[in-house]
């Protein structure tokens, strides 16, 4: 089991895959993340996402909810199903999304969700004591 | 000569009636008792006479008729066979008054037919006096007013429940001039019946809607009607009403046209709901814009935040740090655009400007890029005539925005989006004509006939169900008119919405008939 394997007892850096349309956002992010010590890939869209973990395994997941094709939502539940010892984070700059949370609530997922913009340091840091926690 | 009627020749002597007939007294002739009883005999009114005993000594064809008794059946009877037992009593005064001298008229009281039936009865009664001068019986002319009375009641039901009617219900002839006015005319625009009567009705008609009158009579005189119109009149303290007007012409029973009856009633209230829930969708507007700006502007802000953040912590070298600040710029630009674009849609100056619709049409157009992309819905706009044309930009951004949005909508699966703006040469003023359609699923026939009534939605709880009505109050308060076709044709489906605005749009102080203004499908 590749969870258990990639896990962050071997000294092994924590991997975190972003997730958003926003190419440059997701750069930024990722570029944000190496430096305070993670390993960071970029995907910018849900079926790229999935492709990307296949290889990468990531500890956690950071997507954006509001994408073409597969939006964040869908993506956190196809990647909850097949890996759940990935920790999801989903991020959002718009407050009419209820609806596309409450179809995942129905389902049993309740992943945290913050606004953007979110500031780099809080970024890191939450990732950190998610990692650490 | 004219000739006396048979109920003046009853209250006349025979003196009379030969002086009345011949110029002469104490002459009557055979051919004028010929006469005399011919009256009597083709008269409608009952014409009998009694004597003093209250026996019948004559019995016209008329009596027969109204009482339907034979003369032969009545003469040498008592004439109390026709008074029904409870009114006995008036014979005993009748024939007092006929003793002294006195003559009964229109008595109105209640007579009993050979058939049982009681009915109303008018009675005059007069002594009929020998060459003497005593008077030796009476003659008595008696009219059957049961239909008479049926029609009084009937006019007072009427009229009763015109004056109980909370709507104003008025009369006026063809020059428009007020004829009648019930006590809910009254209520509505506080003149009273002395105070109106006999003045025209463009009293009640604001200055700047003086030219309706013209064309409501020119209807009325061709006989048509006006149903559930809706305008303002002004009351007595001048206060201005939103009013629903019926209009039907009143005919002669030749069938010509000589007035009309007008039914107003007060829609103020109504009115007040209705801008109530225009003013509540504005807000609902707002905020799914809010929700769509919120994305565009969040985005390049969290872009912006982490560019300063590398630049400061990131250890880049000089030129990556700039490279970092100009794409923090870039992003800013992007923010400071849509805020540009967007902030200030809904304030609204009410007064029209002048402006391109394209232009309105870019920003809201803007405003949905990111979310047309996202659901790989391709834009294809053109704009055929790019003159300036005087609308409330803010209002007008409201309707692009719903139909839009409603575009998007209903092509989740991704499609296309086409608009357009051209001149529109309707019949009788210029304007344009924007076209916004799309290739969703369409809308089925029996949705199709409701999409501008309020609160008709199919989006379950997403919609708030008025977008499309919202729309069409802003589109006719322009004075233009909006309408929708659709198809459900799977390999050809779409909608398209139409809004043509005129040049000239001056705001609702046109008459339009009942829901004129809208599409095909307001039924």
């Amino acid at each position: 089991m590749w969870e258990t394997e990639f896990g962050d007892c071997g000294g092994r850096k924590s991997r975190v895959l972003v997730v958003d349309d926003e190419r440059l956002l997701a750069d930024t992010t990722a570029a944000i993340l190496r430096n305070a010590g993670f390993e960071a890939r970029t995907a910018y869209d849900g079926f790229g996402a999935l492709e990307t973990t296949v290889e990468f395994h990531p500890d956690f997941l950071l997507t954006d909810i509001m994408m073409p094709g597969m939006n964040g939502v869908e993506l956190a539940m196809a990647m909850a199903e097949r890996y759940p010892a990935i920790k999801i984070m989903l991020f959002s700059g718009q407050a009419g999304i209820s609806d596309i949370l409450e179809a995942s609530r129905a389902k049993g997922f309740d992943f945290p969700l913050l606004a953007k913009p979110v500031p780099p340091a809080k970024l890191v840091e939450g990732l950190k004591s998610l990692r650490n926690g | 000569m004219v000739l006396p009627s048979p109920r003046e020749l009853t209250h006349l002597s025979q003196t009379e009636i030969s002086e009345g007939l011949f110029g002469r007294p104490q002459v009557m002739s055979e051919s004028a008792k010929n006469f005399l009883a011919a009256i009597v005999a083709s008269s409608d009114d009952a014409i009998v006479s009694k004597d003093l005993n209250g026996i019948v000594t004559s019995w016209n064809e008329g009596a027969c008729r109204i009482f339907g008794y034979q003369a032969e059946e009545m003469i040498g009877q008592s004439i109390r066979r026709l008074i029904p037992q409870h009114l006995q009593h008036e014979e005993d005064y009748i024939l007092a008054k006929i003793r002294s001298g006195e003559r009964v008229e229109h008595f109105e009281t209640t007579r009993q037919r050979k058939s049982g039936e009681l009915f109303p009865i008018s009675v005059t009664i007069s002594p009929i006096r020998d060459d003497a001068g005593k008077v030796i019986g009476a003659s008595k002319i008696a009219r059957d007013i049961s239909e008479r009375r049926r029609s009084d009641e009937s006019r007072f039901r009427l009229a009763a429940i015109v004056d109980s009617a909370d709507d104003a219900i008025i009369g006026k002839d063809l020059n428009g001039i007020i004829t009648s006015w019930n006590q809910g005319a009254q209520r509505l625009f506080g003149y009273t019946e002395e105070e109106i009567i006999g003045q025209p009705i463009l009293r009640l008609i604001p200055d700047n809607l003086r030219h309706e009158e013209t064309e409501i009579l020119r209807k009325l005189r061709a006989g048509e009607k006006l149903e559930h119109y809706e305008t303002t009149r002004v009351g007595k303290d001048g206060q201005l009403h939103e009013v629903s007007i019926t209009i039907s012409p009143i005919r002669n029973s030749e069938g010509v046209v000589i007035g009309a009856s007008k039914i107003a009633r007060d829609i103020s209230d109504r009115k007040k709901v209705e801008q109530m829930a225009i003013q509540a969708e504005k807000i609902a507007t707002t905020g799914r814009m809010a929700a769509v700006i919120a994305h565009e502007i969040n985005n390049p802000l969290a872009s912006v935040l982490n560019l300063i953040y590398l630049a400061r912590t990131g250890g880049l070298s000089p030129q990556e740090i700039q490279n970092n600040l100009a794409m923090a710029e870039n992003e800013l630009e992007r923010v400071s655009h849509l805020a540009r674009q967007t902030l200030g849609f809904y304030r609204d100056s009410g007064a029209p400007v002048e402006v391109h619709l394209s232009e309105l049409m870019n920003n809201v157009l803007s405003v949905y890029r990111a979310k047309l992309l996202s659901h790989n819905i391709a834009v294809d706009a053109q704009y055929g005539d790019l003159r300036k044309i005087g609308v409330r930009p803010g209002e007008m951004i409201q309707v692009f925005s719903n139909l839009i949005s409603n575009s998007i909508d209903a092509m989740p699966q991704g499609g296309k989006l086409t608009i357009s703006i051209n001149k529109d040469a309707g019949a009788n003023r210029e304007g344009l004509r924007v076209v916004i359609g799309d290739t969703g699923q369409g809308i089925p026939r029996d949705h199709l006939a409701k999409v501008f009534q309020p609160f008709f939605t199919t989006k379950g709880i997403l919609g708030t169900g008025i977008g499309l009505w919202v729309a069409r109050q802003i589109v006719e308060r322009h004075g233009g008119q909006i309408s929708v076709s659709s198809s459900t044709e799977p390999s050809d489906s779409g909608t398209a919405v139409t809004v043509c605005l005129p040049f000239s749009g001056s705001s609702s102080d046109r008459p339009k008939a009942n829901g004129a203004g809208s599409g095909t499908e307001i039924q």
